[in-house]
């Protein structure tokens, strides 16, 4: 396609995309070198405020509580969204035309485009309600675990309903045709056939998980504080401190790791797909 | 091999007496939503050990027809019996048959010899068993130096064996093949029809084959059933379709054939478009004569029989030229347009270019009488 720009028009395209690109990066770079500050009173640039992380019993803790909220509600939101994408994806290619054809990926994506405010007040009126009513359900780690959880399964979903879709829809007849019933069909065959899907949809969870901070706000209890909100009450408390330019540094670090991978998955998934028909 | 079968295998009828591998369907229909009738009240009998090709144009059924044997569909009324064995509440994966799909439907996260290892996997074959009849189906066709290969690394044609031996590997009673030739280039797709007439032969096994390609019928079939609109219009042997079909639709779908519409008149001729021809059969209620294009003689001019019955002088409107023979669109003197086919074994005295006059010969023998 950009064979055909004139030499102006791309000039004109590049000098326009620079500045997206800069506002999308600059920032990002630049809490990195200011993590990198001097320590109070010295002069040389260095690992201080990396350093200060580790010594900072509030940090390790709310890092601690992170990532057990993100492991465990990752892998709880895979397994249910995993069986989502699936469900739905055979009730896709069942349902031939109209409302019933596209409830599919209404049900998928209405979670995921509900902003996250919303999500979160409903969230936290629900466990109120709840709590009332049973005694259960205090506002704490486990209330955002479930609150983490229902965010995370749709977009598993999704990655897992796109997988399937892309796949050829006699590869399941075909298991059957081959005396699969329908647990060993589904175990060698969708569960192989989509790994990398779901691989991948654990990774988004776990970075969806690591990296929430509005609903996780509003379902926290006491001593419930994961590493975005003690990042918000520290910045609202005292301002932006190199800490916690070091502390974002590593977040971005984290994710850019988990991109990475994520990456590396689904173009495995590109190797496994087997074009239809043809040479 | 051909003998070899499996203990949980079921090679009787309950009553002993349908051969393994025969198929009967009796009055079966399947409706789709919006009320498309796909099958309509089909009874058929398909005999073990037979090539059988179900041939229409697309949605005329056939596939349907055949998912139905496999029981990925279930149909509406009527019942399917696969060597005696109703097959009434079995589902796809106790039936004694495997499909080859369209898209060859190769599972992509497995190798090739793990592919056609699939289904001795799913029913228990223990692994010793497993690996040496995956070898030798391999071996059979030519696909051992691919086994390790996945289906993503293989061409088409390579595809359509692995895909061909997933089935056959299984010893089932009936293979199902639903147009699988149809996405080669035709080279290959020519070796592979006299390759899957050999193997069927070879391993004695009942298939069934889809196709909408009439020569790919003609080439391989022992029995063709012809359909059309979910309706079986005629079953038979591949000769007695192609010589003698029964209704204009077979006549044009299989082969290349001129059909006039005529009225009777004393004495066995028929009055057509043409003019009149004499015919050898009693005229009954027929209207329709029917002639395929290489059995109409063509002479030079000079040398046209005299005193035989139906023949008509003409003038050559194009000739084309098909390498073994050379189809011919003849006009005559009345705008009538017919077409006769000449083998192109006696080169230059014997074909004629466009604009040149010849004459056509359609001896009576050759002329049948469709009703309608």
């Amino acid at each position: 396609m950009s064979q055909h720009l004139t030499p102006p028009i791309r000039r004109a395209l590049l000098l326009t995309s620079l500045p997206v690109y800069i506002l999308l990066y600059a920032p990002l770079a630049l809490i990195a070198v200011f993590s990198f500050a001097p320590a109070p009173g010295g002069t040389a640039a260095g690992l201080h405020w990396y350093d200060a992380l580790l010594h900072a019993p509030n940090v390790l803790a709310a890092l601690r509580r992170s990532l057990t909220l993100a492991l465990g509600s990752s892998i709880l939101g895979t397994v249910l969204g995993t069986l989502m994408g699936f469900g739905l994806s055979r009730f896709r290619s069942r349902a031939r035309s109209g409302f019933a054809a596209a409830l599919p990926s209404l049900i998928i994506y209405t979670p995921i485009i509900m902003p996250s405010l919303v999500f979160g007040i409903s969230e936290l009126i629900f466990f109120n309600l709840m709590h009332n009513a049973t005694g259960l359900f205090a506002a704490g780690l486990l209330t955002m675990g479930i609150a983490h959880v229902t965010f995370q399964a749709p977009y598993v979903a999704l990655v897992v309903f796109a997988r399937m879709a892309g796949l050829d829809p006699n590869l399941f007849e075909a298991s059957h045709d081959l005396y699969a019933n329908g647990r060993q069909s589904f175990l060698h065959l969708t569960v192989p056939v989509i790994r990398p899907a779901i691989i991948g949809g654990f990774l988004l969870a776990f970075t969806l998980s690591i990296d929430d901070f509005t609903i996780s706000y509003f379902t926290a209890g006491p001593g419930s504080t994961t590493l975005p909100i003690y990042i918000y009450s520290a910045v609202a408390r005292k301002g932006i401190s190199p800490d916690i330019n070091a502390l974002a540094t590593l977040m971005i670090a984290t994710v850019i790791g988990i991109g990475l991978l994520q990456y590396g998955f689904t173009r495995q998934k590109d190797r496994l797909a087997v074009p239809r028909t043809g040479d | 091999m051909t003998e070899a079968t499996l203990p949980i295998r079921n090679t009787q009828g309950p009553d002993g007496a349908a051969p393994r591998g025969a198929i009967r369907l009796e009055g079966i229909s399947r409706v789709f939503g919006g009320g498309i009738v796909a099958v309509d009240q089909i009874d058929l009998d398909i005999r073990a050990g037979e090539f059988f090709t179900l041939l229409g144009p697309s949605g005329c059924g056939k596939t349907t027809l055949l998912r139905m044997i496999a029981g990925f569909e279930t149909p509406d009324t009527g019942r399917i019996l696969i060597s005696g064995r109703e097959m009434q509440n079995v589902p796809p994966h106790k039936r004694a048959v495997n499909t080859v799909f369209q898209s060859y439907a190769l599972f992509p996260h497995l190798s090739v010899a793990e592919n056609i290892g699939f289904g001795l996997r799913m029913r228990g074959v223990a692994k010793a068993e497993r690996l040496a009849r995956t070898e030798q189906i391999m071996a059979l066709l030519q696909i051992d130096a691919f086994a390790r290969r996945n289906p993503a690394q293989l061409s088409g044609g390579q595809r359509q064996r692995v895909a061909l031996a997933r089935a056959l590997v299984n010893e089932p009673e009936v293979v199902l093949l639903d147009e699988p030739l149809s996405a080669l280039d035709a080279k290959l797709r020519a070796e592979l029809q006299v390759e899957l007439m050999r193997m069927q032969k070879r391993l004695g096994m009942t298939f069934i084959f889809v196709t909408h390609d009439q020569h790919e019928a003609l080439v391989m079939s022992d029995r063709i059933a012809v359909m059309e609109r979910g309706r079986m219009l005629q079953v038979g042997p591949v000769l007695d379709v192609y010589e003698q079909p029964r209704s204009v639709f077979v006549a044009e779908f299989l082969g290349l054939s001129n059909i006039w519409k005529f009225t009777p008149r004393p004495g066995n001729v028929a009055e057509t478009a043409l003019g009149a021809l004499a015919i050898n059969t009693r005229i009954d209620t027929q209207r329709t004569a029917m002639i395929r294009p290489e059995k109409i003689w063509l002479y030079p001019e000079a040398d046209a029989p005299r005193d035989r019955p139906n023949t008509f002088p003409g003038v050559v409107r194009e000739a084309i030229y098909m390498g073994a023979s050379t189809q011919y669109n003849v006009e005559l003197p009345g705008g009538a347009i017919v077409l006769a086919l000449d083998t192109n074994n006696q080169a230059a005295e014997r074909s004629w270019g466009p604009g040149e006059r010849v004459v056509l010969e359609l001896k009576p023998g050759n002329i049948m009488l469709i009703d309608g």
